[in-house]
């Protein structure tokens, strides 16, 4: 079920659960399949000593894990329909070091209505425990006209 | 198999490799917990009659790195800057993803470089489940 609705109104906010980015999950998600020799894979995300070989002050947890977490929270306001249509465009400004907490948010920026339904223009940001946002963006979406949301 | 060229040299109109995978329940289960994400939408069944694959895998199995012809010498790697993701149709859990690469622009700022590819995620079917356009950065030791 849907959360957003043709009543929600321009500048109401949401957030979604808090994730926290613990070693093991980036591991899962970014370090290959658990069976496979040599898991986890050494990269920026997962090791330490490689990411700083590559400059980098720390590990770097993938932008996608926490855009996936970003497409959860729009799934959750505007149902699985938005995986027809739903579009986000993020730029990443921040490392999610493992260990990290990041909460999803978004804020109606704006909704049009069109011949085909509603369509909302969501500000959309992750931040961590310290309140930095780590990615932040746009994110599009609908309420298709007759038809419930699902 | 494609030569492998650098990937940060990878121009223009040029493609990475094609990649293919199959997102079997285990696999995806990993994904689940990665992103602490265990909806029934993902797991059973959801609005569709199937389970439908967790965006965050697809995002992630279309990073370019999981291109077979990727390839950056050991000290530099490719860091993800800016996105622009359409989602075009859910993933089905069981079914074989194919995602493919073109390089549409590369240019530079504040003295560094950027490569912009797009990416096409498409079923066995011939379903398109995912468009993006994705900038990289290539960061090395040296800098």
């Amino acid at each position: 079920m849907a959360i957003i609705t043709k009543n929600t109104l321009e500048g109401q906010e949401f957030s979604g659960s808090l994730k926290t980015v613990t070693e093991e999950r980036v591991y899962a998600f970014s370090g290959g399949f658990p069976q496979d020799p040599g898991f986890p894979k050494k990269n920026i995300h997962t090791d330490l000593e490689f990411a700083m070989s590559c400059s980098l002050p720390t590990r770097a947890a993938s932008g996608a894990m926490f855009e996936g977490y970003l497409a959860e929270l729009m799934i959750d306001l505007f149902g699985e329909s938005w995986l027809s249509g739903g579009k986000m465009s993020l730029t990443f400004t921040a490392i999610v070091d493992p260990g990290d907490a990041l909460i999803p948010k978004a804020i109606v920026q704006s909704k049009q209505v069109e011949e085909s339904g509603l369509k909302f223009i969501m500000q959309v940001w992750c931040e961590n425990q310290r309140g930095e946002k780590v990615v932040v963006g746009t994110a599009k979406g609908s309420l298709k006209n007759n038809t419930s949301p699902k | 198999m494609t030569e492998r060229k650098r990937a940060d040299k990878v121009g223009v109109g040029e493609e990475f490799e094609p990649y293919e995978y199959r997102v079997t329940p285990e696999f995806h289960q990993q994904y689940l917990g990665a992103e602490e994400d265990h909806h029934p939408r993902y797991l059973s069944e959801s609005n569709l009659g199937w389970p439908i694959v967790h965006p965050g895998l697809l995002i992630n199995h279309s990073n370019v790195t999981r291109s077979p012809s990727f390839y950056l010498p050991i000290g530099m790697a490719a860091v993800h800057a800016k996105e622009e993701v359409e989602f075009l149709s859910p993933g089905r859990v069981g079914k074989t993803f194919r995602v493919s690469w073109k390089v549409i622009d590369v240019y530079e700022k504040r003295g560094r470089s950027y490569q912009v590819k797009e990416a096409l995620i498409s079923d066995e079917d011939g379903v398109e489940i995912l468009r993006r356009r994705i900038t990289d950065t290539y960061i090395s030791g040296g800098k």
